[in-house]
This record gives structure tokens, C-alpha cells and sequence, in this order.
């Protein structure tokens, strides 16, 4: 049976989406900007696309409470942006933010990026959801608050889901200040060193908003600080006698070269080597990334997650390796022609997660393929 | 139904008879939790040593559909942990072991019944602490405050429970176990750890913890400070917040407030002032040494009357002693108090603590406030005397304070729950299609409705029919969001 070309819908409100999910039969992608559309497990032949890229824009921003909520098809740049302005962000630098990704998608990724360290993931940053289920239901949870156990938090669903229970079309989000001043570090070494450095790192009291070694020649560990203005330069002062002799201060952009590493490719071309993201307990994450067939490495060694590039037919074998420290992992981008496990072991929990799945989207509508072969 | 004689031989033969109680004197003493108005004598209590034993006593259930109640320490204040007629309490107190302190990936891995408290000091010889602090850390137990998510003063800076568990067991309501999250914030597919924290127990019931432990912080700032009016106070806050700081913990107390705690405690609140601030900073020396001197300037411009920096850790520990016993010190001013837990904007302190003093003139009630100023979670206690037949007048008034929060675009509850005691108040928050749809994720976890039934949720037995019409949401009424 042949099947028509995939229909592209475009809504732009929270009705149109819902309009969309009741008027058109059949199974549904759903899109944000597609700078992860080639992530996870490879999405199976769907009736309709949602593009969800015009559902954009701030709906309500309240400074002094610092929360803001958005549609979920809003960049994060361009949000970034507006925030600014006051003085507020979104605490999220995921490297692929840069390359325009969307609220909604950042969140169904689990996305987060370096500074995760100290702010957390996606799911730590949500406070509200507004989704569209297989039956056209708007679902809402959590709320405009910072502290609200009232519910279950669908929010928390959806990280992750990468689509598989529906469309996010509004998040609410809390905000953080913006430091008033950010420095980096830079040691060079190989993720060895860089693991010996980390551990004494954390275990000072220099709170580090982000530690993260770059493959390289040797290699190089990166280390975020913010704080004052005035009082910033007396705690790199610090860190850099902590870590000794060819420690020094570097300009900012050097964690463009970490972005790029974990941005993933723009949408168009096929990337040379397969991008696995994975994690596992920190202090075993240097020796588990240096037994890697790796081209490519970002290694997070105070939060256990990295982002590695290796050669398509390897895909399987860092899975195995990953899983057999405990860890999980995920395909994210890889050539197009690349047939490689986008998954891992299934989890225990399988089979709830199916329940959950045949609970919310019973005819399985949504994102068919994501989480190839568990379902 | 009563449980038949084969069912409770069952569970003896899996725990030993010494394990399952069902001697009415002692199950009574499970009949409630921290809402103590609220009971019900078990049938059964079960005290299992092992998550193997919990997984086998949650199977039998599930076999015979009996009902169960998880229980930790039982201080919840919302009536998750109250016993449900016919069915079993599970108590998870004998899981009590720390069984692992990781130095080196900064974790703990816990059994349910350990105490908030047992974390932190566990942890402190290596410099290592567990972050989030209800008051009650000396009792409460990391299963309730998983099944709660827990906040505490702290949560301001830190976050909540959710925001420091990386994994945990559980033994789902078919008696299955499964392991949700993982050792970093990486996952596999969707957050259900997220989902399972503070779902009241009645998702199922965690057998083993993973926690995040922080390293603590290089020093502590605390200061008490006195205001004319709450309103100044919940200035100051809101200066703090703009200033760009943010402190480890804010918390607001009122006069009568204060009255109870320094009663309880001497610990150095003033007895004339109508409002006090504590406010921590910590941090590096010179982070915290620059943003505190600009909270004490801005304590200063909204006419601070007294001025109390701790001086040492003693100093900063009675500040604490005197917040943390609030609650239980306001038995001291009245012979009866409810506890009442609501979020706001924090923007809207002000307008809604004087909207709550004119329904506590209305109803002829006193009510005084304590609450994490930080996040906008109020803690209106509501004093009454049971004596006197104010029982009901009190009620009335405690839950309108709650729906008055949902009306300001807040939260029915912060950190204590729904439980049974509001949630014939969530559809005042949600939707009808919002509670169905946490309905059909209740029913993926637990099909057979065993696991703690009753609560969290509305259910047409506990809070009567429901008229079937859709009523525009508060927050839809305020013009915050809109439905379609
Ligand atoms: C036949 C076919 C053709 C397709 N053609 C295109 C195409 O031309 N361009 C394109 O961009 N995509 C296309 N897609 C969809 C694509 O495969 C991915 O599903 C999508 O691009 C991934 O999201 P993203 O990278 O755009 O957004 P991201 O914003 O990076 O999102 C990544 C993930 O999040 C999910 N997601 C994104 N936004 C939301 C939201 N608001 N709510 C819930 N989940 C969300 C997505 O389903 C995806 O799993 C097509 C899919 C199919 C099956
Ligand atoms: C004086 C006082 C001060 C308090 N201060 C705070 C505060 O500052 N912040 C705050 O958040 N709370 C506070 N509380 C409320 C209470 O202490 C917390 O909700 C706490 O987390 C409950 O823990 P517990 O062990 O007592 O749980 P319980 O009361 O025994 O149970 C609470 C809920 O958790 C479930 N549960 C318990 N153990 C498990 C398990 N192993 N698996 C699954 N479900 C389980 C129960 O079924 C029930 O629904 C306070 C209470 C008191 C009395």
C-alpha cells in the first residue's frame, strides 16, 4: 500500500493545534524548529506532520515573580532575548538553543546543557504545561508558582517524550537572574587529568556553574564561574591557584567549540559520525568516554553526562559499554543511511511506560518510532 | 469487607506474625497522620524490614485487591498516610538504613524510613549535606517527602525534593519493582521519577532512594530583621529578588507568629514588632560577604526597626529553632490551630495576607502567618477552639485561604499536599479534563485502585457529584491564561 505524502500542518494558536490533532485521521509527527529531528529512534511513516514553529510568543511575563509562559513553539534565543531585558533567563544553555530550537522541543528532548550542573535539566526549570492528547483534550498542569505540589506533574511526562503523548503547547517556566559577571577557566589535559581536576573542583567551595572537558589535542577542561562583578576576579584567582600552573583564564567563546560538539548538525547536512548522548554516575563518566571509539567528546564530569561522536557501526557497541556501568544513552544525530539502535537496554520500567502511553494515546498516534524497538 | 482470616495468614507467613498487627489497640495508633481530625483504625498494619518483604505484601494485596496505605513517619499534614477502611497500612519505618554514601559522585542511597535529618548527618563528615528542610527533618522520613515532595525553607536557592532525587525503587501496585530515574540526569525516555514524586503515595510505594548530596557552602549569612508592617517586610523580599540575589532562605513571620515561637523557644524574636524577616545568604566568602551587605542597605530603606545579624553558628541555629517551631508553638496561644498551606505570586504577599486578616475579622477567628516569603508558600494557621464549637468556622475559613491562593493565580498547595483534606478543592484549581487526564495516569500505575484510594484526586464518593458543566478556570477568570 502506497500512502500520500505527509500532509504539514501549520497551527498558530493552542486551537488550531487542537483543531489540527481532531480533524486529521490518521498518526502525527510533531516538529519544532528540527534541529533534533533526526534524534532518538527514527520516526515511522505518519499521516501528517505538526509543525508547531508558529506557535510562538511570550503569553505572560511577570519579573518580580520571575516566571514567564510561553508557546511552545517559541525559540529559546529569541526568548532569551526578550528576558534579558529585565535582567532575567531562562538558566538553559543546551548547545542547539543557538541553532534557533523551541521551547517545546528543548523540553520533549530532555535537552540541557553545561550548566546543568547547578540548575538542572528542563525538568527542573518547568512549572506549568498545557498539552493536546490523541482525543483533542487540553491538558493542563502545575501552574504560574514556583512551588506547587497540587497534582501530578505532566510537566515532568513530557520530558523526555520526545512527542509520544502529544503536542506541548504552552510551558510555564521560572526564571534566574542574570550573573552579573561569568568567567571560564581552562586547563589543558586529557579527561583523565581533567577528572582529577574536577574532583577537586567540586570539592571546594568555588561553586562551579559548569564543568565540562573538550576532546581535543590534549584535550581541555572548561570551568564556568559567576558571581559579582567586583568579587568575581578574587574567586578565579582562586580556582586557578587550586588547579596550578597552566590553569589561566579564557575568553568566554571558548564554549562555542562545546556547543558545536553538542548542537547536533543544521538539518540539512548528514553528519559524518553518529552523536550519542549519554550519562552515567560522575566519577565514572572519564574512564567510560576514554574507552570509546570516540572522534568527538563534551564530558560533563561533575554531572556524569557526555556527548560523543562516534562512527555509525559503533552506535551499538557505546551502548552496550554505557549500559554495562549503569548508565543510559540515546542516538541523537546520524547519517542518514545509518541503521544503528537509537536506544539502549529498556528500562524496568517498560512496561508502565507502555501502560502510561496506551493510557493517553490509545490508538498510539503520536511520534510513532521515537522509542524504537522498546515501542 | 473485613479481611479474612487466609489473607491476613498470608501476610504473617510472609513477614512473621510479630510484623503484621491487628491488635486494635495497636493499629490505632496509625489511624492518622499530622490532620489529626481525620481517622480511620486500619484492619492491618504491616511493618515489613526489606523492599522484598514491601514488594510481597504489595502483591498479596494486589492478588486479593485489599487496599494499601504507605506510611512513613506519619507527619504529613494533608491526611495522605490515613488509613483506608477494609485495607492494609504498610509501614516502611524498619527500612531505615543509609546504605550508601557516595563521596566521590556526591550521593546517598537510602531506604524509605531514614529521616530527612539522618541524611545531613551522614553526610556532614565529608563535607556533604542533603538540601531540602521541611521543619519537621528530625522525623519525617525521605519516602514521605518523595511522596510529597517535600520543600523547606532552603528550597528558595536549592529547590524541592524533585530537584535533588536521581532515582528511586519502587514497587508498583501490581507488586512489580521497577527503577525510575538513573545515576545522572539522563533518562530513559520520560521523566517518571518526576511523575512519581509527590504523588502522595498513591502511585506506589518507593523502597530505595538515590539522592543528590551538595557540598556546604563555604559560609552562612543569617539575619533577623524587625519591620512595621508585613507589607514593608514583602517589600524588602521583593528588592532582594530585583536586586538579582538569591538567598538561600527568606521567611516572614507576623506578630502572632512570633509571639507563639519566642514562647516556645526564647530564641531572640521581638515581642512588639508586627512582622520579622529571616534572611540566609550563603555561598562563597566573597559572594556572600558583597550581596549581604545589600540586603542589610535594603532592609535599612523599608524602615527596619532592629537589625540581628548572627554571630555565630549558636546564634544561627536559635534564629532557626524559633522559625522552625512556629507550627507546633502556636499550640501555646490557642488550644486548637489548623495548618494551612497555599502558594502566591510572591508579588501578591501583600494584598493576599490582608485579604486573609479581613475572612479571619469576618469569621471571628485569629490567624497568624509564617511563611517562606521567598516563594510566595503561605502557612496561615488558623487558631481556634474546638470547645468553644469553632471546629467548622475554622475549617470553612482554612479552606477558603486555600482557594483564595488558587484565585491569585497560585497554588491550592506548596508542600504539604492534597491528600484527603483538599481534594474535594482541585477541581477550584483544575479542570474537569485536567483531574480525567490525572485519572488515566493514576490508571496506568494502579489499574485495580488498591493504592491509597481517596486521595489526591476528587472522587464523587468523598466530595459528592460534581455539577457536569464546565466552569471557567480562576486563572482563566483573572485573564492569566486561556483555555483555547
Ligand atoms: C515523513 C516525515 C517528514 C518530516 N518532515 C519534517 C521536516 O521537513 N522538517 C522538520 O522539522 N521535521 C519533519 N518531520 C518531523 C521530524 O522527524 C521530527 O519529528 C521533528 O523535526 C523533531 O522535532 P524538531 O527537531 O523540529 O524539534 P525540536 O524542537 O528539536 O523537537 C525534538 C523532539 O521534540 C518533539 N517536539 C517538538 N516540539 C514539541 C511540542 N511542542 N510538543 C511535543 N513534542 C514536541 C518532537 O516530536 C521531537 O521528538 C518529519 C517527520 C516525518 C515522519
Ligand atoms: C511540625 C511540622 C512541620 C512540617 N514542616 C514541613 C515543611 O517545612 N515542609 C514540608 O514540605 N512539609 C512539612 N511538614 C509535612 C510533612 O512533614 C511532610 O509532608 C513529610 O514529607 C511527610 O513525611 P512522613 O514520613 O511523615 O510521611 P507520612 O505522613 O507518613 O506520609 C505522607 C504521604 O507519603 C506517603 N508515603 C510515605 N512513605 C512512603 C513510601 N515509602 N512510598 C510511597 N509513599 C509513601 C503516604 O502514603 C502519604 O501519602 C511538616 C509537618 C509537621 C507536623
Amino acid at each position: 500500500m502506497t500512502r500520500a505524502a505527509p500532509t504539514t500542518l501549520r497551527p498558530t494558536t493552542p486551537k488550531e493545534v487542537r483543531d489540527a490533532v481532531l480533524d486529521t485521521p490518521g498518526r502525527l509527527a510533531i516538529s519544532g524548529a528540527g534541529t533534533a529531528r533526526h534524534w532518538a529512534g527514527r520516526p515511522a511513516e505518519v499521516d501528517a506532520t505538526l509543525d508547531l514553529s508558529a506557535l510562538t510568543g511570550v503569553i505572560t511575563h511577570n519579573p518580580g515573580d520571575m516566571t514567564v509562559s510561553v508557546h511552545a513553539g517559541t525559540p529559546v534565543r529569541d526568548l532569551q532575548a526578550e528576558l534579558a531585558g529585565h535582567g532575567q533567563r531562562l538558566a538553559l544553555d543546551a548547545g542547539r538553543i543557538g541553532r534557533g530550537a523551541t521551547v517545546g522541543g528543548l523540553l520533549a528532548t530532555a535537552d540541557a546543557g553545561p550548566s546543568s550542573l547547578v540548575y538542572g535539566a528542563m525538568r527542573d526549570l518547568v512549572i506549568g504545561t498545557t498539552s493536546v492528547l490523541a482525543d483533542g483534550t487540553m491538558v493542563r498542569s502545575g501552574g504560574h508558582v514556583i512551588k506547587n505540589v497540587a497534582g501530578y506533574d505532566m510537566a515532568k511526562l513530557l520530558h523526555g517524550s520526545y512527542g509520544t503523548f502529544g503536542p506541548l503547547v504552552e510551558v510555564v517556566l521560572r526564571l534566574h537572574p542574570v550573573p552579573k559577571a561569568t568567567a571560564c577557566v581552562a586547563v589543558d589535559g586529557p579527561v583523565a587529568d581533567a577528572a582529577r581536576h574536577t574532583a577537586a573542583v567540586v570539592s571546594s567551595p568555588l561553586e562551579p556553574i559548569a564543568v565540562e572537558w573538550v576532546s581535543g589535542d590534549p584535550g581541555r577542561l572548561l570551568i564556568r564561574l559567576e558571581g559579582g562583578v567586583d568579587t568575581l576576579p578574587g574567586r578565579v584567582g582562586r580556582l586557578v591557584d587550586l588547579l596550578g600552573d597552566d590553569a589561566r583564564e579564557i575568553g568566554d567563546d571558548a564554549w562555542s567549540g562545546h556547543a558545536a560538539l553538542t548542537a547536533g548538525q543544521p538539518s540539512t547536512d548528514a553528519p559524518e559520525g553518529a552523536v550519542v548522548r549519554i550519562g552515567c554516575a560522575p566519577a565514572r563518566l572519564a574512564s567510560l568516554v576514554a574507552e570509546l571509539p570516540a572522534t568527538g567528546v563534551t564530558a560533563g564530569l561533575a554531572t556524569g553526562v557526555a556527548t560523543v561522536t562516534v562512527p555509525g557501526a559503533a552506535v551499538a557497541e557505546v551502548h552496550d559499554a554505557v549500559a554495562a556501568v549503569g548508565g543510559t544513552s540515546v542516538l541523537r544525530d546520524r547519517p542518514d543511511a545509518l541503521d544503528a539502535p537509537a536506544w539502549g537496554p529498556a528500562p524496568s520500567a517498560l512496561a508502565l511506560l507502555k501502560a502510561i502511553k496506551t493510557q493517553l494515546d490509545p490508538g498510539a498516534r503520536f511520534a510513532p518510532g521515537r522509542f524504537d524497538p522498546w515501542m | 469487607m473485613p479481611l479474612d482470616a487466609p489473607v491476613r495468614e498470608e501476610f504473617a507467613a510472609l513477614l512473621g506474625p510479630a510484623d503484621v498487627i491487628d491488635d486494635p489497640v495497636r493499629t490505632r495508633a496509625y489511624e492518622c497522620d499530622g490532620l489529626t481530625g481525620n481517622r480511620v483504625v486500619p484492619e492491618l498494619v504491616l511493618l515489613p524490614r526489606t523492599a522484598e518483604d514491601v514488594a510481597g505484601c504489595v502483591r498479596i494485596c494486589a492478588r486479593h485487591r485489599i487496599p494499601f496505605v504507605a506510611r512513613g513517619a506519619g507527619t504529613g499534614l494533608s491526611g495522605g498516610a490515613l488509613p483506608v477502611a477494609d485495607g492494609v497500612v504498610i509501614g516502611l519505618n524498619r527500612l531505615d538504613r543509609v546504605l550508601e554514601i557516595d563521596v566521590e559522585n556526591r550521593r546517598a542511597v537510602l531506604e524509605p524510613g531514614v529521616t530527612n535529618l539522618e541524611i545531613t548527618a551522614a553526610a556532614s563528615p565529608h563535607g556533604l549535606y542533603y538540601a531540602p528542610d521541611p521543619s519537621s527533618q528530625q522525623v519525617c522520613t525521605i519516602g514521605g517527602n518523595v511522596a510529597e515532595n517535600s520543600g523547606g525553607a532552603h528550597c528558595l536557592k536549592y529547590g524541592f525534593t524533585t530537584n535533588h532525587v536521581l532515582s528511586i525503587e519502587v514497587v508498583l501496585p501490581d507488586g512489580s519493582v521497577v527503577t525510575l530515574g538513573s545515576d545522572s540526569m539522563e533518562q530513559q525516555g520520560p521523566d517518571l521519577r518526576g511523575v512519581f514524586l509527590g504523588s502522595e503515595g498513591t502511585l506506589g510505594v518507593v523502597t530505595k532512594i538515590t539522592v543528590r548530596l551538595l557540598r556546604t557552602p563555604e559560609v552562612m549569612r543569617t539575619l533577623l530583621a524587625d519591620f512595621p508592617s508585613v507589607a514593608a517586610g514583602g517589600q524588602v523580599v521583593s528588592d532582594i529578588v530585583a536586586a538579582g540575589i538569591v538567598p538561600a532562605a527568606v521567611e516572614m513571620m507576623d506578630a502572632l507568629a512570633i509571639e507563639a515561637a519566642e514562647g516556645a523557644t526564647g530564641a531572640g524574636y521581638s515581642l512588639d514588632t508586627p512582622a520579622a524577616l529571616v534572611v540566609e545568604l550563603d555561598g562563597t566568602v566573597e559572594e556572600c560577604d558583597e550581596q549581604f551587605a545589600l540586603v542589610k542597605d535594603i532592609c535599612d530603606r523599608h524602615g527596619c526597626t532592629r537589625l540581628h545579624v548572627a554571630g555565630s553558628p549558636e546564634e544561627r541555629a536559635n534564629i532557626w529553632r524559633g522559625r522552625k517551631a512556629a507550627f507546633a508553638a502556636v499550640g501555646r496561644i490557642s488550644p486548637d490551630y489548623i495548618v494551612q498551606d497555599g502558594v502566591v505570586p510572591r508579588t501578591r504577599l501583600a494584598e493576599v495576607l490582608e485579604r486573609i486578616s479581613g475572612m479571619g475579622d469576618e469569621a471571628g477567628l485569629r490567624v497568624a502567618n509564617v511563611f517562606h516569603a521567598g516563594d510566595g508558600n503561605l502557612h496561615p494557621l488558623v487558631l481556634f477552639s474546638a470547645a468553644d464549637g469553632e471546629t467548622e468556622r475554622a475549617e470553612h475559613l482554612s479552606a477558603g485561604i486555600a482557594e483564595l491562593c488558587v484565585e491569585m493565580g497560585g497554588s491550592l498547595s506548596g508542600e504539604h499536599g492534597i491528600g484527603t483534606d483538599k481534594a474535594c478543592s482541585m477541581p477550584k484549581m483544575f479542570g474537569e479534563d485536567d483531574l480525567a487526564v490525572m485519572n488515566r495516569i493514576r490508571a496506568g500505575f494502579d489499574p485495580d485502585h488498591i493504592c491509597n484510594p481517596g486521595k489526591l484526586l476528587p472522587t464523587p464518593r468523598l466530595c459528592g457529584e460534581k455539577p457536569g458543566r464546565y466552569r471557567p478556570h480562576p486563572l482563566e477568570e483573572a485573564g492569566l491564561i486561556d483555555r483555547l
